[in-house]
């Protein structure tokens, strides 16, 4: 079988990351998220907690530094350990779904590469960050609008190509009108017939 | 007035992207330097006399640029072409100890001396980062320290975060004890006039009390968090130091060179001989005795911070030549009332604080015509002024994770290998120590000097 590395990319609340563990369980691939992370730090024998505090977040541009192409940003250094770790998994031909993690910048260059952006209305994804969450919706809309700019900021501090524009994934997709289920499967006939192509 | 708004315009903008860190810094000081060329020298002064000083390249051509006879001499300011020839020859000669792999042997050699016990490889290596800082920078010091840390905390499990912690700090206090030992005192020395000997008898006495003082602050503040409880059967392990050895007769040539380079920077007041022709001696014989893998090393030399010394000289010759570190000099003078401790205070302070968050060499750099402008005019010796703030920059860098090179490689080390120090961490075990240098220092300077 051909490889295949499903990237998905989105917004807080849109349920991309559901819709990533449904592909992943459909397609019978591994889904790597924060669990990546779980796999460095028992590797490298090392704390995972100490780790995930820096997961996915962007450089603290006044409060670091780089010498000699070595930055003590830790969140570019455990940015860069997830990015190996992809393209280590990448190169030995293994097949997976991967969220977030720039990993449609990161893995562009391989070809059974599919990316994929997952977004929502903002109405949805309130309601459904209130229900996952436990918050009101005031407390739900301040949520998303931190983590978005955040993962906009980390994104784009690592790619050249905009966090969520259109322009640079395959599929960019509202969960909102179709729902995750039916999201999955649009998903996953558009993988279908991109395989059968090759 | 046009050419001092222009230079300061210049050297604030130079300040503010390297603070920034989007462009490299090198590149941030060099077109700061053609920007000082042409609107401060060219446009607001109109003055070839004052491009020629800066760029002092006829220095160079002097027989006293590279050997001197009588006493060292101040140097005219403008860019100093020592202090850049010198650290590029300790560069070429450091890439080629790091070749044979003399970093790596001389830590396994150390920790297998101590037996591979935790609390002796905490205390050890802090004595053997300030010993090796005080010839070699302190970037290459802790690269391969921190890493050798980590190494040795993964065999015999131990926290390794402490220990680079005060690797780091002991670097940099190392590092101020001698004239090559932190880029800030090769440029005061080199700029001022003094010797390798003039280091050592004061910076370098100050540097062994505090070191004296860090080691017992930090083992009983860190001792603790070291050890992890798990026992290591430490003869189980097969830990070969001379395996780390990857050219043995390079190995020893590299060795002779470098106890070469020390003899020469120790005895260079008597030999007449200046940190320039060190520089280059040092570089040729690494270059001989390297062969064919004179390449490798060349492409290994760190020469974005060459470039960046060049630039930076120039837009600080900028603020020189239009008079405005006068200004500066002037406003200190008035502050303190002419008292030479509140002057002292302020230099050491104000260096200490400003280095913890600002780069520590262009701090020095625009600092060393301003202590000689408060010498002329307060009649406090050029001396103490020098040593004050040879210890202010060099020390005040430890306070925080960004303020000098050696924290940023340490923590970049650590953090590679999974062992992320924040901020706080960091502040609060290295903040202390610094302090209680930067007093011992200044009670030191009080009772030695004034």
């Amino acid at each position: 079988m051909d490889q295949l590395i499903v990237s998905i990319g989105r917004e807080y609340g849109s349920g991309g990351h559901e819709i990533a563990v449904k592909l992943a369980q459909k397609l019978g691939l591994k889904l790597y998220d924060r669990n990546m992370l779980e796999e460095i730090a028992k590797h490298k024998n090392v704390d995972y907690e100490e780790l995930a505090k820096y997961d996915e977040a962007p450089k603290k541009e006044i409060l670091t530094r780089t010498v000699r192409g070595l930055s003590n940003s830790h969140e570019y250094n455990i940015a860069n350990m997830q990015f190996e770790y992809l393209r280590k998994k990448a190169s030995e031909g293994e097949s997976f779904v991967v969220v977030g993690r720039c990993a449609e910048s990161v893995l562009k260059d391989f070809e059974g590469l599919i990316s994929v952006f997952i977004l929502g209305d903002i109405e949805c994804r309130i309601q459904r960050i209130s229900r996952v969450r436990n918050m009101s919706e005031s407390e739900a809309r301040s949520a998303i609008s931190r983590h978005d700019k955040t993962r906009k900021a980390y994104h784009n501090s690592h790619s050249s190509m905009k966090w969520g524009d259109a322009r640079n994934y395959d599929i960019t997709l509202n969960s909102s009108k179709l729902g995750i289920d039916d999201a999955v499967d649009l998903i996953a006939e558009y993988i279908n017939k991109r395989t059968v192509k090759r | 007035m046009f050419a001092g708004i222009m230079a300061v315009i210049i050297f604030l903008a130079m300040f503010i992207l390297i603070v920034m860190d989007k462009i490299e810094r090198h590149i941030v000081t060099l077109a700061c330097a053609v920007l000082t060329i042409v609107f401060v020298f060219g446009i607001g002064m109109h003055s070839l006399t004052a491009i020629d000083e800066t760029l002092n390249v006829r220095n160079i051509f002097t027989s006293s640029f590279w050997y001197q006879s009588g006493e060292a001499s101040e140097s005219t300011g403008g860019i100093n072409w020592a202090t850049i020839i010198f650290i590029a020859g300790m560069m070429i000669m450091v890439e080629g100890m790091a070749r044979v792999g003399f970093f790596r042997w001389l830590c396994m050699k150390i920790a297998k001396w101590v037996r591979y016990k935790p609390i002796p490889i905490f205390i050890t290596f802090m004595v053997l980062s300030s010993v090796l800082a005080m010839f070699i920078d302190s970037i290459t010091v802790i690269l391969f320290l921190a890493a050798v840390t980590i190494e040795l905390a993964q065999m015999l499990k131990f926290n390794p975060v402490p220990v680079i912690l005060t690797e780091v700090f002991c670097a940099n206090l190392g590092g101020s004890a001698t004239m090559c030992g932190d880029p800030p005192n090769i440029i005061i020395g080199t700029s001022l006039g003094y010797t390798f000997t003039d280091f050592i008898t004061n910076t370098g006495a100050i540097a062994a009390i505090s070191l004296v003082a860090v080691v017992i602050y930090f083992y009983i503040t860190m001792h603790k968090k070291i050890k992890t409880g798990e026992e290591v059967d430490v003869s189980a392990l097969n830990i070969d130091p001379s395996s780390v050895i990857t050219d043995k007769k390079g190995f020893i040539l590299s060795s002779i060179i470098f106890i070469l380079a020390v003899v020469l920077l120790v005895t260079h007041a008597q030999t007449g001989l200046t940190v320039a022709i060190i520089g280059v001696l040092i570089a040729a014989l690494t270059f001989i005795v390297s062969g064919k893998h004179i390449l490798e090393i060349l492409k290994k030399v760190d020469y974005k911070t060459l470039l960046f010394f060049i630039g930076l000289f120039v837009v600080v010759g900028g603020l020189e030549q239009t008079k405005i570190l006068e200004l500066l000099a002037k406003l200190i003078e008035n502050i303190s009332g002419g008292n030479a401790m509140i002057m002292v205070a302020i230099i050491l302070w104000l260096s200490a604080i400003a280095s913890a968050f600002i780069d520590n060499i262009p701090f020095a750099a625009t600092m060393i015509p301003v202590i000689r402008t408060l010498s002329l005019t307060s009649g406090v010796p050029l001396d103490v002024m020098a040593w004050t703030l040879a210890i202010g920059t060099d020390i005040g860098g430890s306070a925080t994770p960004i303020g000098a090179s050696a924290n940023v490689v340490g923590i970049a080390v650590a953090s590679k290998n999974g062992y992320p120090i924040s901020w706080k961490k960091y502040c609060l075990s290295l903040v202390p120590a610094t302090v209680i240098v930067l007093v011992i220092s200044m009670t030191c300077i009080y009772l030695r000097y004034l």
